[in-house]
């Protein structure tokens, strides 16, 4: 193709059509990303209640429209319970699993590794299917526990959990070993030493994997969908079903009140990495 | 402390170091076998069970969904559309994604926080809520049809909607930020100088690319791709809310059987078709990038 012989005007002609190129991409990328942010964003504050464009008439009608249905708020409340749920079940595991890993040496370390992986590999739509056949019709001590939040939490936690451990196990492996042992030849008992000296060591790595978790349930609608009944629903779960049968600038108010949860989650992240950051400087 | 009780004290200690691990894995692992085997272990045995009349089930043992998904038109057709537009869609987030991790790669340090906040857009947002501002962009009294109409470019109003195309532009955009950020890692590790050294010794950009970038980068080109195949195999809202009403995806007929026909064993037998696609993709990309590793060694 091209050698040294190449001719001087070839040569340079390339870098003006790579940075057109790049130009071009650039914008595509960023508009692709962009798109359907924005669309619901703008379309939030329309006051028609069909979805066309161009909008005529702003206004917040539908903010207020779904802070006042009961039906919306509900599915709110239940999807932030459940979401909470999982983030501590998913956290507390995932950390405990990886601490097993990073400071233990036990049979079958590779096999239970793929093991607890596994569930994040699976699709929404098997795990649903799988936890609702299993426990479709179980009930404890008179309580049926489908249907109820605690088990959407957990079948989330099959996600969160594996995310959690992956994040924990890497972050682990950065840590300085000889900080442990000094406070265990100091005499600390290692459940004292993992809550007093490991943890705060590591926080930054456990802020995100609680709000990961959290983010990940508040999202998930497959699942919640498979294992929610009316008074247990969700909110991506609600979206879903009126989306079906017809979209109003509801929906976009929904969309927007979870996107702005999962960005307040992800600025907490950065702040309080920051924050770390700051710290050691000092 | 007599020697005895010494010794005894030493077991005790090694014991409970043996059971230490197992203990803090415990929470781990009950919702593993608990809330995954256990219910996959239910499913391979629900898939073989009868269905008749209305009941959900009848036990029993047949293979008679499993013939099915080979013999009935609707689920063949099925796997064979899923699995086309899951390569489509993955070859297409592979190229975006690749052109996206370089651009970030090759560009000042200043813009690469803008970049990595865009791409970590699509993965914080819910997929409804995704599938929802496509929703509105595609239609004919949507985004897309206005923004051409108001420039000139077209006449009267179009509709993208419920199309293939439609389907495919969903679908990447959900899977692309997975793609971006692995691939994004693994260009992380390489020296950008090495382009410098391909340019100076003469190739041109897209020689340098074939011949340096494309051979250091094919690991994580391949787990990019299975892992976009894997995730657009077992999704079903997005092709489903966005696509035409005759793209019948895998997930999408899981849903339909368990939820709509009530037909458990026929739900089941898909998702074990499913489980086992999946791990057949993982399994081979673990032996091949794990073939490859030890060739460049």
């Amino acid at each position: 193709m091209s050698d040294a012989s190449t001719p001087l005007t070839r040569r340079s002609m390339e870098p003006t059509v790579f940075r057109v190129l790049t130009l071009a991409f650039t914008i595509f990328i960023v508009a692709y990303i962009l798109i359907p942010i924005l669309v619901t964003l703008v379309m939030s504050f329309n006051d028609a209640s069909q979805i066309r464009f161009p909008i005529k008439v702003w206004s917040v009608k539908w903010y207020s429209d779904f802070f006042g249905s009961p039906q919306w708020t509900e599915a709110l409340v239940n999807s932030f319970i459940i979401a909470l749920g999982t983030a501590v079940i998913a956290t507390t595991s995932g950390i405990l699993a990886a601490w097993a890993f990073e400071r233990y040496d036990f049979p079958m370390k590779s096999a239970l590794y793929v093991l607890i992986m596994m569930p994040l590999f699976m699709p929404g739509v098997v795990l649903g299917l799988g936890v609702a056949i299993a426990f479709g019709g179980v009930e404890i001590a008179g309580y049926n526990i489908y249907g109820s939040r605690g088990l959407v939490m957990i079948a989330h936690a099959l996600w969160a959990m594996p995310l959690v451990f992956m994040l924990m196990e890497a972050t682990f492996r950065t840590i300085d070993n000889r900080v442990v042992e000094a406070a265990q030849d100091l005499g600390a008992p290692p459940v004292r030493t993992f809550f007093e000296v490991v943890i705060p060591m590591v926080s930054t790595g456990v802020i995100s994997s609680v709000l990961f978790a959290f983010v990940i349930s508040l999202n998930e609608f497959v699942m919640a969908l498979f294992l929610t009944d009316r008074d247990t629903q969700t909110l991506p779960v609600l979206m879903w079903l009126s989306l079906r049968s017809a979209g109003t600038p509801r929906l976009a108010v929904a969309s927007v009140i979870l996107a702005c949860t999962g960005f307040l989650c992800l600025t907490l992240i950065m702040l309080w990495y920051i924050r770390q950051l700051r710290k050691v400087a000092r | 402390m007599s020697e005895a009780t010494y010794i005894a004290a030493r077991a005790k200690l090694a014991r409970q170091k043996a059971a230490a691990p197992w203990l803090l894995m415990l929470p781990a692992l009950i919702i593993v076998l608990i809330f995954f085997g256990l219910p996959t272990a239910y499913m391979a045995r629900m898939s073989f069970n009868l269905h008749e009349g209305a009941k959900l089930y009848t036990p029993g043992f047949t293979f008679e969904h499993y013939a099915n998904l080979l013999s009935n038109e609707v689920f063949t057709t099925a796997i064979w559309t899923t699995v086309q537009l899951s390569l489509m869609a993955s070859v297409a987030t592979v190229v975006i994604g690749y052109a996206f991790a370089m651009l970030v790669w090759l560009k000042p340090a200043r813009w690469r926080l803008l970049f990595v906040g865009l791409a970590l857009c699509p993965l914080l947002i819910s997929e409804i809520a995704i599938i929802f501002g496509w929703w509105m962009f595609f239609p004919k009294n949507g985004l897309l049809s206005f923004a051409l109409m108001s420039s000139g470019l077209i006449t009267e109003k179009i509709s993208l909607m419920y199309t293939e195309f439609a389907a495919f532009v969903g679908l990447v955009y959900v899977t692309l930020p997975f793609c971006f950020f692995i691939l994004l890692s693994i260009l992380d590790g390489l020296d950008k100088r090495m382009l410098e050294a391909g340019a100076d010794l003469g190739a041109s950009p897209l020689v340098t690319f074939r011949e340096v970038l494309l051979p250091l980068t094919r690991s994580g080109l391949l787990v990019a791709f299975s892992q976009s195949f894997i995730w657009t195999m077992g999704t079903y809202a997005t092709p489903s809310a966005l696509g035409p009403d005759t793209l019948w995806t895998m997930g999408f007929l899981i849903q339909e059987q368990m939820l709509g026909r009530s037909n458990w064993p026929s739900a089941s037998a898909l998702s074990m078709v499913l489980v086992v696609g999946v791990a057949v993709v993982i399994i081979f990309t673990r032996s091949l990038s794990a073939k490859r590793a030890t060739l460049h060694v």
